[in-house]
């Protein structure tokens, strides 16, 4: 039997086919649970690779003045704590004035990222935080400097996938800071290996963009919340039909080299 | 355990940390700016110096570790490497597989076949990927890297051979020369 199993070509081939005709056919609800189910089969050797990094992050993060490194970072804490409180104060005054509700404050977990896709024509990160965190679908993804990443795409017990800025699954409504005129955040049409390029589309032909301009999220959707930094332009050009313009996208964050991210849990 | 069953085992867990290497392990992709699919040419080894029930474990194990680490459709990947990896095993007899050229040239055909393959089946369950001229010229440059590893797999399975079975038994070979009568004139 067992070398009917190892010798015969077509036992062998017959079960990658088998495979493959039932991976065809069950439901796509069972398929993505066997692909999670597969994935999970890397959370032991996720585990060894991050106690690793942790001690090499350790033992490298010695600094050979412990005592001045505090005292700079104790600095830097204390001047944004009253940065923060100017700011919430000039905002609650100009909210006042205005007679504006009160926005909902931002809830966000920091979330590490520990994985990326296997093939180079996806862009995705893997996040060691997962249900069991309070990750959900389709929550916002931001740098830890505040300008936008992605959002999450797949939830695990405890990891999840984001798709990021430039994939061809990441599209949103933006809109130009200055001008406020709204279009989309699209892939790259020629693909670019640069991470931080992407288009801006379906902008007004009557309008003006110049490099420089910020572009935002426009909040349409319900995708994104208004107003988080996605980029600015570089380039822009008319559609190939004329109807609409089109803008090159320099994106803000470095998703090449991203480790933290912050994932907005309530906005 | 029967050596058959440890080496499947070996060869699995080989495959295992050649997927988990590809999506965690992120040097690669800051050095050259995309990240090596080193599979095909595990593939391809399995090929030239296995069974056919190893090619095709092998194929789906690594198939289905890499999809699951991505956005592809599951599974999609499977057919392409168990298709390199069976016509190695298919031709083995009759092309030169212990002539370190040869096998960098099957490494390098059978990363560009599986790169063209995932690409015509991801179109076919209509996944848009990113494509462009620079993924070709990245495609081109892994071919190179997965023609460089097959001899590295290949002479990485002799050392193990060595290492944990016994020689193998020759009859006309002597373990040391020195002791070998010599019959005959002169």
């Amino acid at each position: 039997m067992k070398q009917f199993f190892y010798r015969s070509r077509q036992t062998a081939v017959g079960a990658v086919l088998l495979a493959l005709i039932v991976l065809l056919i069950i439901p796509g609800i069972a398929r993505a649970k066997l692909k999670s189910t597969i994935g999970g089969m890397f959370l032991p050797a996720i585990g060894v690779s991050s106690v690793g990094n942790n001690v090499i992050g350790v033992l490298s993060s010695k600094s050979l003045n412990p005592v001045q490194d505090e005292v700079n970072d104790q600095a830097i804490d204390s001047d944004l704590k009253l940065e923060n409180i100017h700011l919430r104060a000039e905002n609650l005054r100009l909210r006042a004035a205005a007679d504006w509700g009160l926005r909902v404050p931002w809830r966000t977990k920091l979330a590490q990222v520990i994985g990326r896709d296997s093939f180079n024509w996806w862009r995705r990160v893997k996040l060691n935080l997962g249900s069991q965190h309070g990750i959900r679908s389709n929550q916002p993804l931001v740098s830890i400097e505040g300008y936008l990443v992605g959002r999450i795409t797949e939830v695990g017990l405890k990891t999840s996938w984001a798709v990021l800025l430039g994939d061809p699954n990441c599209r949103f409504s933006a809109l130009i800071k200055s001008s406020r005129q709204q279009g989309g955040i699209v892939s790259p049409r020629r693909f670019n290996s640069n991470y931080r390029i992407v288009e801006l589309t379906y902008l007004p032909n009557d309008i003006e963009v110049r490099p420089g301009n910020l572009v935002v999220t426009s909040g349409l959707g319900g995708a994104f919340p208004k107003e988080i930094p996605v980029g600015q332009v570089e380039d822009s050009w008319l559609s190939r039909d004329g109807l609409y313009l089109e803008a090159k996208v320099k994106i803000h964050a470095d998703l090449n080299r991203l480790e933290e991210v912050r994932i907005l849990t309530e906005y | 355990m029967t050596f058959r069953i440890s080496k499947m085992l070996l060869l699995l867990i080989g495959a295992y940390f050649l997927t988990f290497i590809q999506s965690y392990w992120h040097w690669p992709r800051l050095l050259l700016g995309f990240q090596p699919d080193l599979t095909p040419a595990f593939l391809v080894f399995v090929g030239m110096t296995m069974g056919a029930g190893y090619v095709s474990s092998m194929a789906l194990a690594t198939g289905l570790w890499l999809d699951s680490l991505s956005a592809n459709p599951f599974g999609i990947s499977v057919f392409p490497l168990f298709f390199v990896g069976w016509v190695v095993f298919c031709v083995r007899e009759k092309i030169m597989t212990r002539e370190f050229m040869a096998q960098i040239y099957l490494g390098t055909i059978a990363s560009l076949i599986v790169f063209l393959f995932q690409l015509i089946l991801l179109r076919m369950f209509s996944a848009n990927p990113m494509i462009g001229w620079e993924m070709v010229f990245w495609s081109l440059l892994n071919a190179f890297f997965c023609g460089l590893f097959v001899p590295l797999f290949t002479l990485s399975h002799k050392a193990f051979g060595r290492w944990f079975s016994h020689p193998s038994y020759e009859p006309n070979k002597w373990l040391d020369n020195n002791r070998q009568i010599v019959r005959g004139k002169d």
